[in-house]
C-alpha cells in the first residue's frame, strides 16, 4: 500500500494550493480528483480577483501558490477597480480562459511532483482520532500522515432548477454522499446554497447594439511574478435587464426554486440571484449584466448578474427580453446548488479539526464562496500540514488578522463560525490601510523561502526588496526645514520641525518625474506609489502598531475581578462566551472563539475608565 | 467585580441625625429579618412596621421602622428591607456588628454602586437609568436633574442620540459600500463628504445648544439696561443689597459691566449693571457698552429702565443693540420724582428692598427661565461629552481626500458609539449595505 506525508482530496482550488504547497515543501504528496477534468475548473465565473479577492489572493502568490499565476497565463482581459482610491483597494480582475486555465493547471500539476489519484474519496481512515489515510471507491485503502478534505460543494450536493432537483456537487459531477456520511457523523454541518447564471452562445448574441468593456491593461496583473500578459485580450459587453423582464420574473417566481420554497439553506446576500434582486429592488429600472467571454476559443458567454435558479422555460424566456440577447440559445441553464458545508468552528487556529489529529479543512466545505477565498484557505492548511510534519519555522505573526486577510478569513471563520458562505470585503480588515496587495512582499517577507521559490522569482523580490532599501535610505537622509519646504511650495505646518524625505513624500504629486525633480532620485512608479501611501499611511500604522502594542502589553491584565456585563459596546455573544469562560487574562479571553479584537481592547477601556463611567 | 450573596448598606450618612436607614438585598434577606425581629416577613411586603430589633443575646438592639419588598418588585429585583434605626452611628456600628455575627455566608458589606448594579442585572434599570441615578445623586444642575429623574421615572427612552447612531451606521455603509462593491452601484464621493457634513453639522447643533444650557447651570441672568442715568446702577445696588456700583448724577457715569450673584427664595441669579446707552459715548464708555451687547446673548432676562426723560428714538435703540426678546421686564425709575400713567412697573430709590423685589417679582421670572431650559436639555453630561468626543474628527474627516482614511477614521466614531450605545459589527454595517444598496452579481 502507498504511504504518503499528505493526500489531498479534491483538486479545486483549495486542494491545488494544499497540495502544490505541501510538494514544494518536500511533502510525499498524493492528490485525488474524482475526474482529470475537474484539475482547475472555475466552476462558477470565469475571472479571478476583485476588490478583496485580489487581496487574498496575492498573499496566496506571495506564499509560493499558483492561482495568481496560473490567473495571469490564462488572463484574456484585465480591469483595475477603484483604482481612483488608494492602493490598499485597488483590486484587479482578470477575465479567464476557462480551458487554458484548466491546461495551465493540468500542465502544472504533471510537472511536478505531485502524485495525482484519478477516483472518489469514500472514508477517511483514522485511529485513535488520528489520520492514517482515505478509502477510495476504486483504489481502496491509501495511508497518509495527513488529509486535507477541500471537496468544495460536492457534500450531498444537489442542483436545482425550478423545479427539477438532481443530486451533483455542481453540473456534470456527481455529489459525494458517502463522503459525507463520515463528515456529518464527525462535525458539525450546516446546509448552504449558492447559484449559477445560465450559459449562451457567442453567436445568438447581438454585439452589434451593445457597449463594449474593452480590456484595461495597466501593467497591474494578479501575480506579483507577472511582467506581461501575451495572450490576445477580447472586450467583454454590457446589457441590462428591464422591466419586461422583471415582470416575467416576477410572475413566475412559483417556478423558482429558492423562492418556491424548495431550497431552505442559506444563500449569500452579496451574490443576490436575479429573483431576489426583482424582488428587493423591483424599483430600479435595470440591472446590469456584464456579457463575459468564456475563452478565445469558446463559443460561450457567461451573462455576470443574472444567477438563478428558475424554470428553464421561465429563463429563456427572460433572457430573450434582454437588449442584445432577443435571440439568445442557452448552452447550459443557471441553477441552484445546496450541499453540506462544516461549521468553522471545528477547526482549530490552524485548520486542523479539534476531533481528529491530522485531519485538515480547507475550501468552501468551510463555509466560503469564491475561488481566491479557497485558494488562501488551501495554502493555508497546506503550510500547516508542513509546520506539523517537518516542524519547519514558520512567523505565524503573518496570519493574525493585522497582518494579512488570510488571517482575517481564518480569524472570522474559526471564532465567529459563518450563517452564510463568506465571502472577503477590504472592509472585514481592521487594519486595510496596511493589508495592501502591493505590499504583501513585504509582510511576508520573513517567510519567503528559497524552497518555494525558483531563482528567478527569489531574485526578483530581493532585487526590489534592496532596491526599495536602498531609497528609503536615501530618502531618510535628506532634511526638510518648514522654510525649505516653503520655499519648494509645499504648504506645512510651521512647527521648526526638521522632515525628512520620506516624511515629505506623502506631500507630493507622485509622479516619477516630480520624484525625480524633488528629491533627484530615480524611481519606477509602482514602487513610488508603494512607498508614497507608506508615508501617507504612517500614522495610522503608528496607532496601529500601539494599539497592537497596548494589546501585547496588556496580554497579562487580570480579569478575574472584572465584571463583563458592564461594559456595553460587548454583543451579547460575547458576554456570554466571556461569562462563560472566565478567562483569567486578556490573552485567554482573545483565544476564546469569538472574542474579537475590538472586544478586547473594549475590555481594556473599560478597565482603564473604570470608576469614570456609571455606578 | 460584583458576585452574589446578600448585600447591605447604609444609605444615609453615618452621622447623628434623626435616623440611619440601612437596605439588604439578596436571598437572604428574610433570613436576617427573622433573626432580627423574630417575625415572619414573607406576606409583609412593602408595609412599614415598627418592630423590635434583637440582638442575639435577646436583649434589644433598637425599636424602629423596617419595610420588606419581596422579589421582584423592589428596587433591586431582588428581596430587600430597609431598616430605619436611630440615628446614632453607635447604634449603626452595633447593626453591622450583629450582621456580621449572624455569620451567613455571602452577607457582606455592599460595594460602591453594587444596589444599582443589581437592578440593572436584574432589568429593574437600564444601564442608562443606572447612570441617571448617579448623576442625579452627584447632582450637577437643576434642569439635568429633571431630566436624569424623567429618564429614571419614565424609563429609558431612546436616547436623544439614537438617530445620530443610526446616520453614522448608515453612513458608513455607504462609505463601505463605495469602497468594496464599486462594481455594483454608482457612488459619489462628494454626496458621502455632503452626508458627513450633515453628521458632524447635527452633532454640533445638538451639542451647542445643550451645552450652553449645561454650563450655565441653574443660574438665572438677569441684565440692567437702560439710557444712561436712568438709575440702573442704584438699582442693581439695591438688588444686590451692597453699595457696589458707583452712583452719581453724572451721565455716563458706569462704563465696565459689573455683575453680583444672589440667591432669593432659594434660587440663583446673577445681576448684571451695564453701562447706559446715549448717542454720544466716551471711548471707554463705548468699550463697555459693546462688551454688554455682546454678552447679552447669554442672558435670561432684562431689566429695561426708562425714565420721563428717555425718548423713543433711545428705547428703539436699546432693543437693536441687545439680543433680547420677550424676555424682559420694562421698569419706569424715579417714580417719586415722576409720575407715570403706564402699566410698567414702577420703582424708585426709596422703596425697601422687600417692596422692590415684590415689585420685580424675580421668581416668577425665574420660573419662566427654567421651564424654558427644561425645554431644550435633552442630554445629561456625559451625553455631552461623548458629542465633543465625536466632533473632534469633524474637520479631519472632512479636510481629507482620501476615502480609505475617511473610511478608517469613521470607524473609530463607530467604536465609540459601540461603547456608548451597544455593539455595532461588521454585519450591522453588512445588513445596512446588503438593503440599501443592490450588491452582487
Ligand atoms: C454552481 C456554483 C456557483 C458558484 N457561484 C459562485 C459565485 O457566484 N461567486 C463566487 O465567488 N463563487 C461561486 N462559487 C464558488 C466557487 O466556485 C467555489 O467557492 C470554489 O471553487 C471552491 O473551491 P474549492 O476548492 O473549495 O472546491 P471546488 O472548486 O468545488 O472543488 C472541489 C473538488 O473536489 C473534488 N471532489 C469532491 N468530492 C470528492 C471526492 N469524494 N473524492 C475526490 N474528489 C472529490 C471535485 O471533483 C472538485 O474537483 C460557485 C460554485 C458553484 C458550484
Ligand atoms: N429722585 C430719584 N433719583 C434717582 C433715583 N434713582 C437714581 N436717581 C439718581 O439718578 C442719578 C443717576 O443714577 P445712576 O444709578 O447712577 O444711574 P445710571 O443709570 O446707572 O447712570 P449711568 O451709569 O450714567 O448710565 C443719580 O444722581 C441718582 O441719585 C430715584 O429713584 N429717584
Ligand atoms: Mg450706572
Amino acid at each position: 500500500m502507498e504511504h504518503y506525508d499528505v493526500i489531498v482530496i479534491g483538486a479545486g482550488h483549495a486542494g491545488l494550493e494544499s497540495a502544490n504547497i505541501c510538494e514544494k515543501y518536500g511533502l510525499k504528496t498524493a492528490l485525488i480528483s474524482k475526474n482529470y477534468s475537474d484539475l482547475g475548473k472555475l466552476s462558477c465565473n470565469p475571472s479571478i480577483g476583485g476588490v478583496g479577492k485580489t487581496h487574498i489572493a496575492s498573499e496566496v502568490d506571495i506564499l509560493g501558490g499558483v492561482i495568481c499565476k496560473i490567473g495571469d497565463k490564462s488572463a484574456i482581459h484585465y480591469r483595475v477597480l477603484n483604482l481612483s482610491k488608494g492602493p490598499a483597494v485597488w483590486g484587479v480582475r482578470a477575465q479567464i480562459d476557462r480551458d487554458l486555465y484548466a491546461k495551465n493547471v493540468q500542465k502544472y500539476i504533471k510537472s511536478s511532483k505531485i502524485e495525482l489519484i484519478e477516483d472518489e474519496a469514500i472514508n477517511i481512515l483514522q485511529t485513535n482520532k488520528k489520520i492514517i489515510g482515505v478509502e477510495c471507491l476504486y483504489a481502496g485503502k491509501i495511508r497518509s500522515k495527513v488529509v486535507i478534505l477541500t471537496t468544495g460543494t460536492f457534500l450531498n450536493g444537489k442542483i436545482y432548477f425550478g423545479n427539477e432537483v438532481k443530486e451533483a456537487g455542481r453540473i456534470g459531477n456527481s455529489s459525494s454522499k458517502k463522503l459525507a456520511r463520515f463528515i456529518n457523523k464527525n462535525f458539525k454541518t450546516m446546509r448552504l446554497k449558492t447559484g449559477t447564471p445560465p450559459r449562451i452562445y457567442t453567436q445568438s448574441i447581438d454585439y452589434d447594439i451593445l457597449d463594449p468593456q474593452p480590456s484595461e491593461n495597466y501593467g497591474i496583473f494578479l501575480s506579483y511574478f507577472t511582467k506581461q500578459n501575451t495572450n490576445k485580450n477580447i472586450n467583454c459587453y454590457i446589457t441590462k435587464t428591464n422591466n419586461k423582464t422583471h415582470k416575467i420574473i416576477r410572475d413566475n417566481l412559483d417556478k423558482s426554486a429558492m423562492y418556491s420554497g424548495i431550497i431552505k439553506s442559506q444563500g449569500v446576500r452579496y451574490c443576490p440571484s436575479i429573483e431576489d434582486k426583482v424582488t428587493k429592488f423591483g424599483d430600479r429600472n435595470g440591472h446590469n449584466i456584464f456579457l463575459e467571454p468564456e475563452g478565445l476559443n469558446s463559443d460561450l458567454v457567461y451573462p455576470n448578474g443574472i444567477s438563478n435558479s428558475l424554470d428553464k422555460k421561465i429563463q429563456l424566456k427572460f433572457l430573450r427580453s434582454i437588449k442584445g440577447l432577443e435571440k439568445c440559445e442557452v448552452d447550459q441553464f443557471g441553477y441552484a446548488v445546496e450541499y453540506d458545508s462544516v461549521d468553522p468552528r471545528e477547526l482549530k487556529n490552524n485548520f486542523e479539526t479539534k476531533k481528529i489529529e491530522n485531519f485538515f479543512l480547507a475550501g468552501q466545505i468551510n463555509g466560503t464562496t469564491g475561488y481566491e477565498e479557497a485558494a488562501g484557505q488551501g495554502i493555508y492548511a497546506g503550510i500547516h500540514a508542513v509546520i506539523k510534519m517537518k516542524k519547519v519555522k514558520f512567523d505565524n505573526k503573518v496570519f493574525e488578522r493585522d497582518n494579512s486577510y488570510i488571517g482575517v478569513l481564518v480569524d472570522d471563520l474559526t471564532k465567529l463560525g459563518v450563517t452564510e458562505p463568506y465571502r472577503m470585503f477590504t472592509s472585514r480588515a481592521e487594519n486595510r490601510l496596511k493589508l495592501r496587495t502591493d505590499n504583501s512582499y513585504e509582510r511576508f517577507a520573513i517567510n519567503i523561502n528559497r524552497k518555494i521559490f525558483n531563482k528567478t522569482d527569489y531574485n526578483l523580490i530581493y532585487k526590489n526588496i534592496d532596491n526599495e532599501k536602498k531609497i528609503i535610505s536615501k530618502l531618510e537622509s535628506l532634511k526638510y526645514s518648514p522654510n525649505d519646504l516653503m520655499k519648494k511650495k509645499i504648504k506645512v505646518k510651521k512647527d521648526g520641525k526638521i522632515r525628512n524625505g520620506f516624511e515629505v513624500l506623502k506631500f507630493l504629486d507622485p509622479t516619477t518625474n516630480n520624484f525625480k525633480k524633488f528629491f533627484n532620485i530615480t524611481i519606477n512608479q509602482k514602487l513610488l506609489t508603494k512607498i508614497y501611501f507608506d508615508s501617507k499611511y504612517e500614522v495610522f500604522y503608528e496607532r496601529e502598531r500601539k494599539s497592537y502594542d497596548q494589546l501585547n502589553k496588556n496580554k497579562k491584565m487580570n480579569l478575574t475581578n472584572i465584571d463583563f456585563n458592564k461594559i456595553p459596546s460587548l454583543s451579547r455573544e460575547i458576554l456570554e462566551k466571556l461569562n462563560k469562560y472566565k478567562p483569567v487574562n486578556l490573552h485567554d479571553a482573545g483565544k476564546i472563539s469569538g472574542i474579537t479584537p475590538s472586544a478586547l481592547f473594549q475590555i481594556i477601556k473599560h478597565k482603564r475608565n473604570k470608576g469614570t463611567k456609571v455606578a | 467585580m460584583f458576585n452574589t450573596g446578600t448585600i447591605y448598606s447604609n444609605f444615609t450618612p453615618l452621622v447623628k441625625s434623626p435616623v440611619i436607614g440601612y437596605r439588604i438585598s439578596g436571598e437572604d434577606v428574610l433570613l436576617i429579618l427573622k433573626k432580627l425581629t423574630k417575625r415572619n416577613f414573607s406576606e409583609e411586603h412593602s408595609i412599614m412596621k415598627l418592630v423590635e430589633l434583637h440582638n442575639i443575646d435577646g436583649t434589644i438592639l433598637d425599636k424602629c421602622n423596617v419595610v420588606y419588598f419581596k422579589s421582584p418588585n423592589s428596587f433591586t429585583g431582588e428581596d430587600v428591607c430597609e431598616i430605619f434605626i436611630h440615628g446614632s452611628p453607635l447604634i449603626a456600628s452595633q447593626l453591622e456588628q450583629l450582621f456580621k455575627d449572624f455569620n451567613i455566608s455571602g452577607l457582606r458589606l455592599a460595594q460602591k454602586g453594587e444596589f444599582s448594579f443589581r437592578s440593572v442585572l436584574n432589568n429593574k434599570y437600564s444601564l442608562k437609568q443606572a447612570k441617571a441615578i448617579n448623576l442625579i445623586i452627584n447632582n450637577e444642575s437643576f434642569s439635568s436633574l429633571e431630566y436624569n429623574k424623567k429618564i429614571l421615572f419614565e424609563g429609558d427612552p431612546v436616547s436623544g442620540l439614537a438617530p445620530l447612531r443610526e446616520d453614522i451606521v448608515n453612513l458608513f455603509s455607504e462609505i463601505t459600500a463605495s469602497i468594496d462593491f464599486v462594481d455594483d452601484e454608482e457612488f459619489n464621493f462628494k454626496k458621502i463628504i455632503k452626508k458627513a457634513r450633515d453628521f458632524f453639522n447635527n452633532c454640533n447643533k445638538l451639542l451647542h445648544k445643550n451645552r450652553t444650557k449645561i454650563e450655565q447651570k441653574n443660574i438665572c441672568k438677569i441684565m440692567l439696561i437702560g439710557p444712561v442715568n436712568v438709575g440702573k446702577s442704584t438699582l442693581f445696588n439695591k438688588i444686590i443689597d451692597k453699595d457696589r456700583a458707583i452712583v452719581t448724577e453724572i451721565k455716563g457715569t458706569t462704563r465696565d459691566i459689573l455683575s453680583n450673584q444672589i440667591i432669593d427664595d432659594g434660587k440663583k441669579f446673577e445681576i448684571f449693571d451695564t453701562a447706559g446707552q446715549r448717542s454720544k459715548q466716551g471711548r471707554i464708555e463705548k468699550f463697555g457698552y459693546k462688551k454688554a451687547q455682546k454678552l447679552s446673548k447669554e442672558i435670561d432676562h432684562f431689566f429695561v429702565l426708562k425714565d420721563k426723560n428717555t425718548n423713543k428714538a433711545d428705547l428703539k435703540q436699546l432693543f437693536k443693540d441687545f439680543y433680547i426678546n420677550k424676555n424682559f421686564t420694562m421698569l419706569e425709575t424715579k417714580s417719586d420724582q415722576f409720575s407715570y400713567n403706564s402699566k410698567n412697573i414702577k420703582i424708585n430709590h426709596n422703596l425697601n428692598r422687600e417692596d422692590l423685589f415684590k415689585r420685580i417679582n424675580l421668581s416668577s421670572i425665574y420660573k419662566r427661565y427654567i421651564a424654558h431650559k427644561n425645554h431644550k436639555l435633552e442630554f445629561n453630561s456625559s451625553e455631552i461629552e461623548f458629542l465633543e468626543r465625536i466632533l473632534e474628527y469633524e474637520s479631519d474627516i472632512l479636510n481629507e481626500r482620501d476615502i480609505l482614511i475617511i473610511a478608517q477614521l469613521m470607524r473609530n466614531i463607530l467604536d465609540d458609539f459601540s461603547y456608548e450605545f451597544g455593539y455595532i459589527n461588521n454585519e450591522d454595517v453588512y445588513d445596512r449595505v446588503f438593503s440599501n444598496f443592490c450588491i452582487g452579481k
